[in-house]
């Protein structure tokens, strides 16, 4: 039976490449990988041009292409017979896979360099499966592995489940935290990560994580760049399947710009934070109103781990993370209640941090080693300055907003997530030095260790 | 015309990569179809490819009428491919020494696509046999990784 193209769709989702046979006049056969097969419609299919080469010259002479398919799930091979119709240089086709080619660029530090050209467009005149490509499965049993069946009254009480946590947490670090787990436990997304937009310029920093350890906290990607950074550019969802394929490929072509001298054109490649090995990412905006509060990201290592009901389900989620960052920005009373003591230094004498802060870029380091910039490093500049001038160990969120040298906007600071990432980025980099939340608004600064500054105008 | 790859491009092209076979008919209609492996030759100026006759039956027929051949060969985890182009000397029924090559070919396959996910379950599920064997005489060796000069003759080292 011959499938339409439609079921074929799995196919086009770029997880095993796709080959492609031309024919130039002369009769001469030309065979090489596509990078993406984008289905338009019933009967045609588009292929994306980044540069031009032997296929397109081909193409011109004789528009026959000869393609084969892979179903990443079923592994079984399709063979279609397509016809060139026309190529597309802009319009929604068109956006839609320079979209997705950004994105690897973007990726791989070759934005502007690998870009796409035009999307041709095909009409597909045949199409068969490959009969007899594999042989039988011994055991029958299929190769991917289907999901296990989950029941709309379990995702229903999971859903109610994250949601109570979410509404219940009693600051950002908690909520984000507690989100995170409970996606994790009940619906098994067990990479995940969370990432708040910075003044001024509107990049991401990750301020919570799950599944990655505490290494990616503090990474930052900036606007448009990546699929966390289009998500925040573009406020819409992407999901990019066979991500890791497409990376591998873009990283191919960024190997033969270097190779090929044009290594000045290329910008440093941005670490993607999170699975070095990820097949499947899914992001998504996390909006109120018209505001853009984070980016929720979720991967995996199987290229087909996320699919329509991914989207639906993590877009209701999203929602509720965003409205509820929106609740702990609002500002705090401080709490004079429950009061608890805290801070102070134990035994400082023993260890010795050295802290280093570079005016020209609000950078800090702390034994050479870079610990934090901007906000966050000023504002632990100003807590280590007021505790060895002052002996001061107890603060307040009150304050740090008040002092203009800190630069916090007048509504709205963000000034919570802050001190996540400084109390995070602390733990991981000199777990010596503490700030401990005592009671709502106010914090206590706690000392293992002898404190040095050290002030420089640059690195 | 004609080529002779260097032993490094030999071990690359024998190195449990993906082959992939591009004809095409008397009116220039075109075929793709992935081959179970490859054997370089005559010090490095033939090619012989095996290629399932199960799912290869146009291939062969398209050789057979114009002996135009291309073959591209590629490794999935960084793209590195180069393109061979030739003409068909012979065309026959695989022995039992090719079906060693076949075997051990979808063997190493199976490891180079494991790591971009494909479990090795299914590469050896391939159907590889009985094959046909299609020597060929190398003319031109093009870059084939993908970016700016894919599709550039392979010059330097790799061919004399």
């Amino acid at each position: 039976m011959t499938p339409t193209l439609a079921e074929l769709h799995p196919c086009f989702q770029g997880v095993i490449p796709s080959l492609i046979t031309t024919c130039a006049r002369d009769g001469t056969p030309n065979i090489t990988y596509l990078s993406q097969v984008h289905l338009v419609g019933p009967t045609q299919v588009a292929l994306s041009q980044q540069f031009f080469n032997k296929t397109q010259r081909n193409i011109a002479e004789n528009p026959w292409a000869a393609v084969l398919v892979m179903d990443p799930v079923s592994f079984e091979a399709y063979r279609l017979l397509l016809r060139f119709h026309h190529a597309e240089t802009s319009g929604p086709l068109f956006e839609r896979m320079a979209l997705r080619i950004q994105v690897i660029a973007s990726h791989t530090g070759m934005a502007g360099v690998f870009k796409l050209r035009s999307a041709d467009v095909y009409d597909v005149v045949e199409i068969e499966r490959v009969v007899d490509f594999l042989r039988p499965s011994g055991a029958g049993a299929p190769v991917g592995g289907a999901p296990l069946p989950a029941g709309p009254l379990t995702e229903l009480r999971g859903l109610q489940t994250i949601s109570d946590r979410i509404a219940r947490a009693c600051d950002l670090e908690g909520l984000l935290a507690g989100a995170l787990a409970a996606l994790d436990e009940l619906f098994g997304f067990s990479h995940a990560m969370v990432l708040l937009p910075e003044e001024p310029d509107g990049h991401l920093v990750a301020i919570s994580s799950r599944g990655y350890g505490d290494a990616g906290i503090g990474a930052e990607v900036r606007r448009g760049e990546g699929i966390i950074g289009t998500v925040a550019e573009r406020r819409r969802m992407i999901r990019m399947a066979g991500f890791g394929a497409e990376l591998r490929y873009g990283r191919a072509i960024r190997g033969r710009v270097a190779e090929c001298g044009e290594r000045g054109t290329l910008a440093p490649e941005i670490p993607l934070p999170g699975l070095p090995d990820a097949q499947a990412q899914l992001a998504l905006p996390l909006l109120v109103g018209e505001r853009l509060m984070g980016v929720l990201a979720v991967e995996s290592r199987d290229p087909l781990h996320f699919d329509d009901w991914d989207e639906a389900f993590l877009g209701i989620v999203g929602n509720q993370i965003a409205m509820g960052i929106a609740r702990t920005r609002a500002p705090e009373d401080e709490d004079a209640s429950a009061e608890r003591p805290g801070g102070g230094t134990r035994g400082g004498g023993s260890v010795r941090r050295s802290f280093c802060y570079y005016r020209n870029d609000d950078c800090v380091f702390v034994d050479g080693e870079y610990l934090i910039r901007n906000v966050p490093g000023k504002i632990l500049w100003k807590v280590l300055g007021l505790h060895l001038r002052e002996g001061r160990t107890e603060f307040t969120n009150r304050e740090l907003r008040l002092d203009p040298a800190l630069g916090l906007p007048a509504v709205k600071d963000n000034l919570e997530s802050r001190l996540i990432l400084l109390r995070k980025r602390l733990q991981q980099k000199c777990p010596e030095v503490r700030l401990v939340p005592v009671r709502r608004g106010r914090f206590a600064l706690e000392l293992d260790c002898a404190v040095e500054l050290i002030e420089k105008e640059t690195g | 015309m004609s080529a002779t790859l260097s032993p490094e491009v030999a071990s690359f092209l024998e190195s449990g990569i993906s082959v992939l076979v591009g004809t095409r008919d008397p009116r220039l209609v075109p075929e793709a179809m992935r081959a179970v492996g490859a054997r370089v030759e005559a010090g490095g100026a033939e090619l012989t490819v095996f290629l399932p006759a199960a799912t290869a039956a146009r291939t062969v027929a398209n050789l057979e009428d114009n002996g135009r051949i291309a073959v591209c060969f590629s490794r999935p985890i960084d793209h590195r491919s180069l393109q061979v182009k030739g003409r068909v000397l012979s065309i026959r029924d695989g022995d039992a020494a090719d079906r060693a090559v076949i075997d051990r070919y979808l063997e190493a396959l199976a490891g180079t696509w494991q790591e971009i996910g494909v479990p090795p379950t299914v590469v050896r599920r391939v159907t590889r046999w009985p094959a046909h064997a299609i020597r060929l005489c190398i003319e031109e060796v093009f870059v084939q990784t993908p970016g700016p000069g894919a599709g550039a003759p392979l010059a330097g080292e790799g061919v004399r």
